[in-house]
């Protein structure tokens, strides 16, 4: 506490005039100083994507100062924003690099979180907000995947809608509201641009904040050993290990980070975001795919009842969301958890193959 | 507070019932449940307030699901000879219109499985969709083989000497 003292005592200049005035000092420290477990390991992962959301919204600021949605005009401001605009290849590139790692990384995340038992009490709602956010991540990629107006672009979206408009008593409805009319038109197309860049940002930025003041108030779970519930004996906390939260946690996220945005960086320079034929609404390609992360549905439509397809995925992502209220065991150590291990096994196994045969 | 609050009700503003069967300082209108129901309406009415117009707003309009209505040129029988087909507008919708050994033949060109359009395939003779290799029966629209539910809708085509129209509405 003393060496705090003396560096809030060094503060710099303009620093100290504005704690002067705001006193946020100690609610800064109570954001910063705590501890965590030195057993967690959570391999940077949550932050990892914050920081891609983040650089998300700047090069999606920077895109929709060029960008234009109308079907008039839509491919041709891609195109201009690739080729005319001074590092526009670059940015867009970005931007089509973290978007995809973005949704590695949350998965990656769910997945630490799931083997860790992390979402079990007291962190379900932690884990339950944090479903919210895969979905609107999803949807994120979904609304961004049409704004380029392209071929892959439009009959994505058209598959993609009209799998919206099959879902049972809500489907047409949705549809309608998805595309603005029966078909992908500019009504969808500005819709779509609403959506990816006013609607969902603000979602996800309101869900992030309180995801973490979940994760600040009852902070890192120790994957060793379940939390101690109410009222019953549990292991001794005061002989645990930990570690401080700033700066040691947070240097190592940073050190991540950079790390993160070296690949992009090196991802978007080698393999820079293409673009195809403009949008033609009378001629879907031979062998048209969607994103990669929805080839596995893409093709188990392909073998299943389109009912079955559309609802089946559904209720797996409801199953998912609410887990830590179905999942009663309080065993965290994976060993002792086989059942649940091995549905995750059975369902990562075939979602990977589902998708490699689509990718084919 | 809120104790008070009660006690201050009932003393003074609120009439009494003079009923033996209830407590002579029980309120005759419940007041603090009565500002909860006009407070929970003027909730829920502020909600369906604003969410109204914004449904509406999002809802498509009309014009935007009128179809086109007429005689819509197709092709003709040159470019489009015996065991040929096409997929064409009509109005805002396609259609793929296919000569068969049978006569000209028109349907949706949007496959009922996920809405791709269908092509004809010379060379199987039929058509087929090129998302889930759904095909259909030239003569029918039925479905041959693959994932699409149902076949694809039939439309009226007439043939006006060498002139082949689709007709809608």
């Amino acid at each position: 506490m003393a060496t705090d003292t003396r560096r809030e005592e060094r503060l710099w200049g303009p620093l100290e005039w504005a704690e002067s005035r705001l006193h946020l000092g100690p609610f800064i420290a109570a954001l910063l100083h705590v501890r965590i477990p030195r057993d967690a390991k959570t391999f940077y992962l949550g932050g990892i994507t914050l920081f891609l959301f983040v650089i998300q919204v700047i090069t999606g600021t920077l895109l929709a100062l060029y960008y234009s949605p109308t079907p008039g005009s839509a491919y041709e401001s891609v195109l201009a924003i690739t080729s005319d605009v001074e590092f526009g290849w670059l940015i867009r590139s970005i931007h089509h690099w973290a978007a995809n790692l973005m949704i590695i990384s949350l998965v990656l995340h769910m997945l630490r979180i799931f083997l860790q038992a992390a979402y079990k009490f007291p962190r379900e709602l932690t884990w339950i907000v944090g479903g919210g956010m895969f979905g609107i991540t999803i949807l994120f990629g979904f609304t961004g995947y049409l704004l380029p107006w392209d071929q892959r672009a439009y009959w994505a979206t058209t598959v993609g809608t009209e799998i919206a408009g099959a879902v049972p008593l809500i489907g047409q409805p949705l549809l309608l509201l998805l595309r603005g009319g029966p078909d992908v038109t500019e009504a969808t197309l500005s819709r779509f641009f609403g959506i990816h860049v006013l609607v969902l940002p603000l979602m996800l930025a309101g869900l992030t904040a309180l995801h973490l003041l979940f994760v600040h108030q009852q902070g890192l779970a120790n994957p060793k050993r379940p939390e101690p519930r109410p009222g019953r004996p549990g292991p001794d906390l005061t002989t645990e290990k930990t570690k401080p939260f700033f700066p040691d946690y947070v240097l190592d996220e940073l050190i991540a980070w950079y790390a993160v945005m070296a690949a992009i960086v090196i991802l978007a320079s080698l393999f820079p975001a293409g673009l195809e034929a403009k949008a033609d609404p009378l001629l879907t390609p031979e062998h048209i795919k969607p994103e990669w992360y929805f080839l596995g549905i893409y093709e188990l439509l392909k073998y299943v009842p389109r009912d079955v397809g559309i609802i089946g995925p559904m209720v797996l992502v409801g199953i998912i969301i609410l887990l830590p209220l179905l999942d009663r065991n309080q065993e965290v150590r994976p060993r002792r958890r086989p059942i649940a291990l091995a549905c995750a096994f059975v369902l990562l196994v075939g979602l990977g193959y589902l998708t490699i045969l689509g990718g084919r | 507070m809120p104790d008070g609050l009660q006690q201050t009700t009932s003393e003074s503003d609120v009439p009494t019932v003079p009923d033996a069967n209830r407590g002579a300082e029980e309120p005759a209108v419940p007041r603090r449940g009565f500002l909860k129901f006009l407070l929970s309406f003027s909730v829920v009415s502020s909600i369906a307030m604003t969410i109204t117009p914004i449904v509406g707003f999002l809802a498509p309009s009309k014009a935007a699901n009128a179809g086109a209505g007429g005689k819509v040129l197709a092709g003709t029988l040159d470019t489009l000879p015996v065991g040929k087909g096409a997929v064409v507008a009509v109005g805002s919708k396609p259609a793929i219109v296919v000569n068969t050994a049978g006569g000209v033949k028109a349907f949706s060109a949007i496959c009922t499985h996920l809405g791709c359009i269908v092509l004809w395939d010379e060379a199987a003779s039929n058509i087929v969709c090129p998302c889930h290799d759904g095909r259909f029966s030239p003569a029918t629209g039925a479905v041959l083989s693959g994932p699409p539910p149902a076949p694809l809708p039939q439309l009226t085509t007439v043939v006006e000497g060498n002139d082949i129209f689709i007709v809608t509405g």
